[in-house]
């Protein structure tokens, strides 16, 4: 039986789907008896959705037009050099 | 800038030809057209590796020249986007390197001064909206794109990078810990550390830019 200490910890990575079967289960049972880590699981889901819909930069166009004029370059084979 | 574009240049020219001037043979899929399927992806870890956007141009510009010499190295054509993020941590860590500083240093505290906060608990107890329904949710909701990028850079790079690569790029445990050449282990307490700092850098920024009233300053 793990405490809610450990449960914290485990939840990011079980929310990632990279929690191992055997600790998930773990996490599964203690979330039955522990409300309050359940609002904390439900809570872990909402501040991981905002970082990854939020932090995404976009490329600078002109920094994007001068990798494309790269790769055109490579795709050409150096033709127009 | 130039400078570096004729280099990154000169390094693509030179990967797609022998020393006689003979085209190499092409691998399965051209160079560009990995990079192009990874392209915006790589620039935003390299923005949020570096956390200032001129040094993310040079670095993703060193990332290119460095995946372009290493290119014919990549076999299976599946592994392009741990390749080209693995690459991207080796040049920033060097980049850092050369400044003095590096990426992979942990703190050097007495236990983890994060690890028991919880903002969960926090938000609970200060309770900054009285009158809210959705208390938690209204304290995301009041973090923007700008307040996210500077609580990110803000934390220390060991315990951002893990997060960048899991929660953001959607690597597995696994893949992150590949990319940054650590063990599983490793990349787990990092991981939970980073989210443990993200955490308290919400409350400190919120509380600093006074977006929350509470009883005594965090």
């Amino acid at each position: 039986m793990i405490d809610c200490r450990e449960a914290v910890r485990r939840m990011w990575p079980f929310l990632d789907r990279s929690l191992e079967p055997h600790p998930t289960e773990e996490l599964e049972t203690h979330l039955e008896t522990c409300k309050r880590c359940c609002g904390e699981l439900e809570f872990s889901r909402e501040v991981r959705g905002m970082v990854t819909t939020t932090i995404s930069p976009a490329m600078p166009d002109e920094l994007r037009e001068r990798v494309e004029r790269l790769l055109a370059t490579v795709r050409d084979g150096g033709q127009g050099r | 800038m130039d400078v570096r574009i004729e280099e990154v240049t000169t390094a693509m020219l030179e990967a797609t030809e022998l020393p006689d001037g003979t085209a190499r043979v092409a691998p399965d899929r051209p160079f560009a057209d990995v990079v192009h399927e990874h392209l915006d992806r790589l620039y935003g870890y390299c923005v949020h590796l570096c956390g200032d956007l001129t040094d993310a141009e040079d670095l993703l510009q060193d990332t290119l020249v460095r995946a372009m010499r290493s290119f014919d190295g990549l076999r299976d054509p599946k592994a392009a986007r741990t390749w080209l993020f693995t690459i991207a941590t080796n040049c920033a860590r060097d980049r850092w390197r050369a400044r003095g500083r590096a990426l992979d240093t942990v703190p050097l505290e007495a236990g983890d001064p994060d690890d028991d906060f919880s903002l969960f608990t926090t938000i609970a107890i200060e309770d900054p909206f009285p009158y809210s329904d959705e208390l938690h949710l209204d304290f995301l909701r009041l973090f923007g794109d700008e307040d996210l990028h500077t609580v990110f850079a803000a934390m220390t790079p060991v315990f951002r990078a893990p997060i960048l690569l899991t929660t953001i790029h959607g690597f597995s445990c696994k893949e992150a810990a590949a990319v940054l050449g650590v063990p599983l282990g490793t990349l787990l307490s990092r991981l939970h550390r980073g989210r443990k700092q993200l955490e308290r850098g919400l409350w400190v920024y919120a509380v600093r830019r006074r977006l929350v009233t509470v009883s005594d300053e965090t």
